[in-house]
């Protein structure tokens, strides 16, 4: 049994080291999907959790209250929503993007944002209030201001964009429903690893979790170290 | 309510507060029927603890909106057609324990240049003059989160006096601060008043930052009380804190 582990991790190792087109195809998909939801979500979202933590309006608990039940809505549930919408009758059905990248970014979106978003709001009621009336009294605009905060919570908001970005990199239901599992096209780590389990060709399958295990340490790390230098401190 | 309006240059800066009531919930805090801090003037604010001293200044600065009543400035340059004409960033306001951003002593000290229009050579001068008047010289590359409690307020002071505000509001400058530091704020604000910075400062009880002030606002029985007259000082004590060689501008 340890025999055969030994064999199939070393075969998991050749395929990753030779850079085998199939398994590296993979990861580019995954890797540019997941990429492209952040990079899009990320302002806007970042920029929604300041707004709530910042602001008062009516009705801001049910909206705040409504991004965190979103966090745990599984991802297969939004993959059929997403499904549903760009399905040929559906309300996004001429946009084609059913089985393709853009779909899978669609729907690692509305995965992605949420997290970011409640993250990010719990980031900034922390803040000291003081830095944003600090910044903007010295006469930073708003934008400044909001860039001064952000430095201040650097730590905070890259522990919720890793958080989001991990959420999105290893979700398996959404991309399965709307991308389809396409070789070359759609196939992502996750939805690889689910395919390649099934059909017993577990070096594959173990190949690529060594990537997401690689990733996840090296993204602990990082911010295991950048934790380590933002020491408490006293205003 | 708070508004703007840019006035020719040769009218003095200035904020205006008309029919001011501030209120938290059911709980007044004060109300005022006018109030007028302008360049030049070096006002004196008093009240008690919970008075109101802070939120007062934080509506003149525009951080905060009042329950009711007019905020306005005057006097200032326009801003850029893109940019909102707001009281923020005239009134500048200093916390009573202030905020110093995450980074080097340098950073804190050189925050609010980018915003303002000051020449690089003149920008340069000043703030070598901050440094020295603050005496952080030897503390520029540490780190601002290692400062003691009046090394922080010095550099807060120092921060704000580099920006060459027309209007600049301390929040109890020396309180909890030892007779150095004090002497080294006092000095500070005495160079920003020579310069024609209008100062409205806070304290619940006089002290020696009291004999630079030419007005008195007093927050008493949740009114704002206006007057020229600055009550009097122990002299003593401010003498020891100003030093033989310290001179009060007048």
């Amino acid at each position: 049994m340890s025999e055969g582990w030994l064999a199939l991790l070393q075969q998991a190792f050749r395929l990753l080291l030779s850079f085998d087109p199939d398994v590296w195809s993979i990861i580019n998909v995954s890797f540019s999907v997941s990429f492209a939801a952040l990079f899009i979500t990320l302002i806007p979202s970042i920029m929604l959790g300041f707004f709530l933590a910042f602001t008062h309006f009516p009705g801001r608990w049910i909206v705040t209250n409504l991004i965190q039940t979103l966090q745990s809505i599984p991802t297969v549930v939004i993959g059929l929503l997403v499904y549903l919408l760009l399905t040929r009758n559906g309300a996004m059905g001429d946009l084609k993007w059913l089985f393709s990248q853009n779909g899978m970014i669609f729907g690692q979106m509305l995965i992605c944002a949420p997290v970011l978003v409640a993250l990010s709001q719990a980031a900034f009621a922390s803040v000291d209030r003081r830095a944003w009336e600090t910044s903007r009294t010295l006469g930073a605009n708003w934008l400044m201001a909001i860039w001064t905060v952000c430095r201040e919570l650097r730590v905070a908001l890259l522990l919720a964009i890793v958080a989001a970005f991990s959420r999105i990199l290893t979700e398996v239901g959404c991309s399965m429903m709307v991308g389809g599992n396409i070789m070359n096209v759609t196939r992502n780590i996750p939805t690889a690893i689910a395919l390649e389990t099934s059909k017993g060709d577990f070096a594959q399958a173990i190949a690529l979790g060594l990537v997401l295990l690689i990733l996840a340490l090296v993204l602990n790390f990082a911010l295991g170290s950048l934790r380590g230098k933002a020491l408490p401190r006293s205003h | 309510m708070i508004q703007s309006t840019s006035l020719p240059p040769q009218i003095k800066a200035a904020v205006e507060a008309t029919d001011l009531l501030m209120q938290f919930d059911a709980r007044r805090l004060f109300s005022a029927h006018k109030l007028r801090f302008v360049e030049g003037d070096v006002i004196y604010l008093q009240g008690d603890n919970g008075s109101g001293k802070s939120t007062l200044m934080k509506i003149l600065a525009g951080l905060l909106k009042p329950s009711q009543g007019y905020v306005f400035s005057q006097g200032f340059s326009r801003p850029a057609w893109w940019q909102s004409d707001s009281l923020l960033g005239k009134a500048v306001y200093l916390h009573q324990h202030p905020y110093l951003f995450d980074g080097t002593v340098k950073y804190n000290l050189t925050y609010g240049l980018p915003v303002r229009k000051i020449r690089t050579k003149a920008l340069q001068q000043r703030l070598e003059q901050a440094i020295n008047m603050a005496q952080l010289s030897d503390l520029l590359q540490h780190s601002a989160s290692d400062l003691s409690g009046g090394e922080r307020q010095r550099l807060a002071i120092a921060r704000a006096w580099i920006c060459q505000p027309k209007l600049l509001m301390l929040d109890e400058p020396i309180s909890n601060m030892d007779k150095h530091s004090q002497r080294l704020v006092l000095a500070m604000i005495n160079q920003l008043k020579i310069e024609g910075t209008g100062l409205l400062i806070s304290s619940h009880q006089t002290c020696g930052l009291t004999a630079l002030c030419q007005q008195h606002w007093h927050i008493k029985d949740q009114v704002i009380h206006t007057s020229q007259h600055v009550p009097n000082l122990d002299t003593q004590q401010d003498n020891s804190v100003m030093g033989s060689h310290y001179v009060i501008a007048k």
